[in-house]
């Protein structure tokens, strides 16, 4: 199987050795041919969103206005901060030109001058290296007013790293474009939407770091290639990072499609110590939990999961045997979205509050039926009811766990589980994990 | 005009109008915390979610623009979900509270919680603490506990006074407001964050724990504290104004006031220093007399003076009733020329938003109702000269301090053979006056005002005095003034002896030939509109609630649009 | 205590400000430099952004309380972040946290006393794969043990 975004060619990032692997070729044929175009091939290349949503890039790029009255933007989403999601950052060291020619690629075709990578601030490491990337592609010429020179064209971009500073809502557009301008991450009211009204109030498209490091070789071998690769109405490699109770976590790339049994087993070696799977989490903590005993045949691409009942997200699966206290799993979760909820709006602010408070009660033993019953009744009226999608986020994990794990969380309110390392539910196993020096 | 359908009613719509605003044009209001006409939206209470047909999600009518033949359900089953959940959210963490809150009587959260909330709480777990009793500015108080987050107040800062002092600070649950480290809200309205912040969060430092808001009755006045002329409420309990609070006029004021003209207008009429029944001098004191005999001490005094020897000051702190009044006792009653008033002004008080630098309600007022030296009499700084060089030797002064704006006649004030002063509270002036005449305040009668662009505004009592009667002169009763009872000491409210300035005049007049009878101000406004020009056609109905533009003011209007 | 920004730090906001169309946008890049140059995010600090970016000392104050990454009070030498959110915590996550915690002898946001380390719960890191994790100042460890962690610790003190 061919590898799209994280190929396995040793020393990739340095621009030589992405310049010898048909490098920066795709840039050059894209500038060749009309935005239309480009914009129509991904259409029909069928490539989605990596970010969460799994929306039509092509779509996407097309509600561009045409009009060149204000300047356009294009923001490149690399806030990654999502529990259990750790794929883009591979990219930023593993591959970071391709990521480089796609942003030049998507801001040609949707006119935009500038593209700003916003990079969320804890990866210092992988800012670096991608600044180190960026700044031989502009000496090479490739990026900025040297472009012009180097591919004989009208069409000249600037790329830019946007550092975050800690604040999961900022990998939400709206929320980003306001980190961007300087301000609190507080999500916009949408419509306007980012298209019509921006960055700056300007035109503007935000793409996930992996969906644009897969538009080079899109161009490059053409969108009916990508459109064979995977599951039809989601085609492409998927950058599938496992976590949790496995032998071998780690990002995987691979077609849409894939079993999860196999990412599970086959590539990540299974569950040490050949425990049970109590529970799995597809796509980011923000989707909804699968019961373990439910997995068999259940396939890694936006339409299976959505059949199945959860969503591919950003593709990060999380991992739980059957030793797994789910409540501390749950009420975990819940506090992440409490801690991460920017507090603009009623639901989210109050409604992730009380979600953590009641988990924590249950976890404490001070738990009832009823409580499980409220649970699932705030979480439900916090969906939908918000500015932004980490509504749903927060609520989902919630609603969905305990009405799937309805048994294992009754037992666990009449203290029927014996969890079974007293204190000690989520210890470093005797099974040790390979360990590397960092 | 474009129509869509609100609850199976179909209703207009202004093209851009949101659904909220083409609602509350046709009179219905959808429930809102963080709306406001005036300011940016925010969208962030989500209390106006509705839902629209074939659209899944509900959306909010504060930022959905209405369009052509569109379906809105304001009061669906699903609506009222979303309603009661988004109510319940904002109930968790607040805290109950109100038995000891400000805000209670008047407060929006209560009142939803009435109308929309399922009335009782779910919520068994810890509420979140945040900062109690922060004092956000010299006159404002904050209560992050009671807070909802609706950011009103900082809108309000930032786009209408243009001094963003207010932030959101942190995040998530633990969001708050806050001024800058060190710094205070300061400026000049401050005050307006608490009448737009729908909960008891920003209270008013000068009014917090003085009274229950439902004990309070209110009437519409005008603030006299520059000639804007802002509308507001003027709110009284047991005869004592307690606070002053804006009220909509489009035209004048908007939603706002300043803090000044709030707080620094209505202290006089309780204070200690009020003029209560008619004063003569004998032997030197000031004393309380019937009104009779002042009035007929003050006529043959007045007799006795050659009208050339006498000048009236009248005042543009008194309405145009009294200042027409004014004048036409001293021209032609008493036959005087040297008539005018004094200007009070400050160039550092104005602003672009609504303050003035004329720190009068009615200067133009007094100017139309003739308060200006008649043919070769003498103007203000000519009747300065006079007192100081002896040549005048009476002088009545309507509504005014001349000793504090003209320190410097302290000596010769002493030296006048006759002084009559109508004042509300005894002043510098009236410290030599031989006649003190207790002048009703702006909230102790009827009467208009002209703001600084020719725009006719009507006072209305707010508080009795002995010559007003509460339902008689169509006064608002507060809960206490209608129910308790003599025994009840909170009820019993003090009544100053006192009249309106032009009533006064009138009595005296009636000591004289030509007399000047009235029954109420309305009928003085009558004969103003009579015999002035830009009164034409005024009378009270017409000039209304929200005031009205003198005729020649309109053509300027016109003119200049 | 007044702050300014050195010359170098003043070219690099120059720098910085290139890259947007509005001085405002480069807050967050200016309050890194200013934390980099003070060692927190002090009202002086704040208050020289403001003047620098030609914003409101309000809007800079929003912005670093909305951020986690910005320290209003100075913190250790070596500030260690912990991650505890689930797939750290599925690997040990909260059991690393309580031992840097116990040996330290300092709970969550607080400094040792020598001001050599300091200790922070933080949400994840993006290292799922390698959990679990510790990140000291900017570098990340990560696919620890107790042990791993020990030496972590015993090595910077050391460093000291």
């Amino acid at each position: 199987m061919e590898k799209i975004v994280l190929p396995d060619i040793k020393d990739l990032h340095k621009i030589e050795v992405y310049k010898a692997n048909d490098g920066y070729t795709a840039i050059n044929k894209a500038l060749s041919q009309s935005p239309d175009d480009l914009i129509e091939q991904v259409k029909k290349s069928g490539l989605r969103g990596r970010g969460g949503a799994a929306f039509l890039a092509g779509l996407k790029w097309s509600f561009m206005p045409k009009t060149n009255d204000k300047p356009k933007y294009l923001c490149v989403n690399g806030d990654e901060s999502e529990p259990g999601s750790f794929k883009d950052r591979q990219i930023f060291e593993l591959n970071p030109h391709q990521l480089i020619e796609g942003t030049l690629i998507t801001c040609y075709a949707i006119g935009a001058k500038t593209a700003y990578v916003y990079i969320r601030g804890e990866y210092h490491k992988w800012i670096k290296l991608f600044q180190d990337a960026l700044d031989d592609a502009y000496e090479a010429g490739f990026v900025g007013e040297k472009m012009k020179e180097t591919f004989n064209t009208d069409f000249a971009c600037e790329i830019y790293i946007h550092k975050g500073a800690g604040a999961y809502i900022c990998g939400e557009e709206t929320s980003l474009m306001n980190s961007i301008e300087g301000q609190r991450g507080y999500p916009r009211v949408k419509p306007p939407f980012p298209a019509q009204n921006g960055l700056w109030g300007c035109p503007t498209t935000i793409n996930n770091v992996e969906t644009i490091a897969n538009v080079p070789k899109i161009i490059n071998k053409g969108w009916e290639w990508f459109s064979k690769i995977g599951e039809p109405k989601h085609p492409g490699t998927i950058l599938f990072g496992i976590s949790g109770h496995v032998n071998n976590p780690g990002v995987y790339e691979l077609p849409s499609g894939t079993l999860l049994t196999d990412i599970i087993y086959k590539y990540a070696g299974g569950i040490p110590g050949d425990k049970k799977i109590l529970c799995v989490i597809p796509g980011g903590s923000s989707m909804p939990p699968l019961r373990g005993d439910g997995i068999e045949g259940v396939k890694m691409d936006a339409e299976s999961l959505k059949a199945a009942g959860s969503s591919i997200g950003t593709g990060g699966i999380i991992v739980m045997d059957e030793d797994t206290d789910l409540v501390k799993v749950l009420a975990r979760i819940a506090k992440f979205y409490y801690h991460e909820s920017c507090g603009q709006c009623t639901p989210c602010r109050e409604g992730t509050s009380w979600l953590v408070r009641l988990l924590d009660r249950i976890g404490q033993g001070n738990g009832s039926s009823h409580d499980l019953d409220m649970l699932i009744d705030v979480a439900s009226n916090i969906e939908g009811n918000t500015i932004c999608a980490l509504g749903e986020a927060a609520a989902w994990p919630v609603r969905f766990m305990v009405s799937r794990f309805r048994d294992y969380f009754e037992k666990r309110v009449k203290k029927e589980i014996v969890l079974p390392v007293k204190n000690k539910v989520h210890s470093m196993r005797d099974t040790a994990f390979p360990l590397d020096s960092p | 005009m474009s129509t869509f359908t609100l609850n199976d009613e179909e209703i207009e719509f202004k093209p851009g109008q949101t659904i909220i605003e083409a609602a509350k044009d046709n009179g219905t209001t959808i429930p809102h915390f963080c709306w406001h006409p005036k300011l940016s939206i925010s969208g962030n209470c989500r209390v106006c979610l509705v839902e629209l047909e074939n659209i899944p999600k509900l959306v909010i009518a504060c930022s959905t623009q209405a369009t052509e033949g569109m379906v809105v359900y304001s009061e669906s089953e699903k609506t009222l979900e979303a309603r009661n959940a988004v109510m319940e959210f904002l109930l968790i963490n607040h805290p109950l509270d109100c038995p000891i809150c400000d805000e209670a009587g008047e407060c929006k959260l209560q009142d939803y919680a009435y109308k929309h909330s399922i009335g009782e709480s779910r919520y068994v777990e810890e509420k979140t603490h945040k900062d109690k009793r922060v004092q956000l500015g010299p006159r404002v108080m904050f209560d992050g506990d009671r807070c909802i987050s609706c950011s009103l107040c900082i809108r309000f800062c930032d786009e209408i006074v243009g001094e963003p002092e207010l932030t959101f600070i942190k995040r998530g649950n633990g969001v708050t407001i806050s001024t800058f480290p060190g710094k205070q809200m300061e400026n000049k309205y401050s005050l307006n964050t608490v009448d737009i912040c729908p909960v008891g969060a920003l209270t008013n430092t000068d009014f917090r724990f003085k009274t229950r808001v439902w004990d309070l009755s209110s009437n519409p006045s005008i603030c006299t504290g520059c000639s804007r002329g802002c509308n507001i409420d003027v709110w009284v309990i047991n005869n004592e104004i307690k606070r002053l609070t804006p009220s909509f006029n489009k035209e004048v004021n908007s939603y706002w006031m300043c803090d000044d003209g709030r707080l620094n207008t209505f202290k006089h009429v309780n204070a200690k220093d009020r003029v209560d029944g008619a004063h003569l001098r004998k032997d030197g004191q000031l004393i309380k007399v019937s009104w009779d005999e002042a009035f007929a001490n003050a006529s043959s005094e007045l007799k006795n003076i050659t009208n050339k020897e006498i000048a009236f000051i009248g005042s543009a702190f008194s309405t145009c009733e009294d200042n027409y009044l004014f004048t036409k006792f001293a021209k032609d009653v008493i036959g005087c020329k040297n008539i005018d008033f004094i200007r009070h002004t400050n160039p550092d008080f104005g602003d672009e938003l609504l303050r003035q630098n004329d720190l009068t309600p009615n200067t133009m007022g007094a100017e139309l109702t003739g308060v200006s030296p008649k043919q070769g009499g003498l103007n203000l700084d000519g009747i300065v000269q006079g007192i100081k060089s002896g040549k005048i030797k009476g002088l009545f002064i309507m509504e005014d301090d001349l000793l504090e704006a003209y320190p410097e006649l302290e000596k010769s004030l002493p030296s006048l053979e006759l002084l009559i002063v109508l004042s509300s509270n005894f002043n510098k002036t009236t410290a030599f006056a031989d006649f003190v005449f207790p002048a009703a305040t702006f909230a102790e009668k009827n009467g208009t005002f002209i703001n600084f662009n020719g725009r006719v505004q009507r006072i209305k009592p707010a508080v009795e005095t002995t010559d007003l009667d509460r339902s008689l002169d169509g006064m608002a009763m507060s809960r206490l003034d209608k129910f308790g009872t003599s025994f009840d000491r909170w009820a019993i409210g003090n009544k100053h002896d006192a009249r309106a300035s032009w009533k006064i005049i009138s009595g005296l007049s009636v000591l004289f030939d030509k007399k000047l009878k009235y029954k109420m101000s309305e009928n003085v406004f009558d004969d103003m509109s009579k015999s002035i020009d830009a009164f034409k056609g005024l009378d009270y109905d017409i000039i209304g609630k929200k005031g009205v533009l003198l005729k020649d003011k309109l053509n300027e209007v016109t003119q200049t649009v | 205590m007044e702050f300014k920004f050195t010359p170098g730090n003043q070219a690099k906001i120059n720098d910085t400000l290139k890259k947007y169309p509005t001085k405002k946008a480069a807050v967050m890049s200016v309050l890194f430099l200013g934390q980099e140059q003070n060692g927190w995010i002090s009202k002086e600090v704040m208050k020289e952004i403001a003047s620098v970016l030609e914003i409101t000392e309000e809007e800079v104050f929003g912005v670093v309380t909305f951020y986690t990454m910005f320290y209003e009070k100075p913190m250790g030498k070596n500030h260690l972040q912990v991650c505890t959110n689930v797939s750290c915590m599925l690997r040990g996550g909260y059991e690393i946290f309580i031992q840097v915690k116990e040996k330290l002898g300092i709970d969550n946001m607080e400094v040792t006393e020598d001001k050599n380390f300091s200790l922070e719960e933080v949400e994840c890191m993006g290292s799922c794969g390698t959990a679990p994790m510790i990140a000291v100042n900017e570098d990340y460890y990560e696919n620890l043990n107790a042990d791993k962690v020990n030496e972590i610790i015993e090595s910077l003190r050391q460093k000291n």
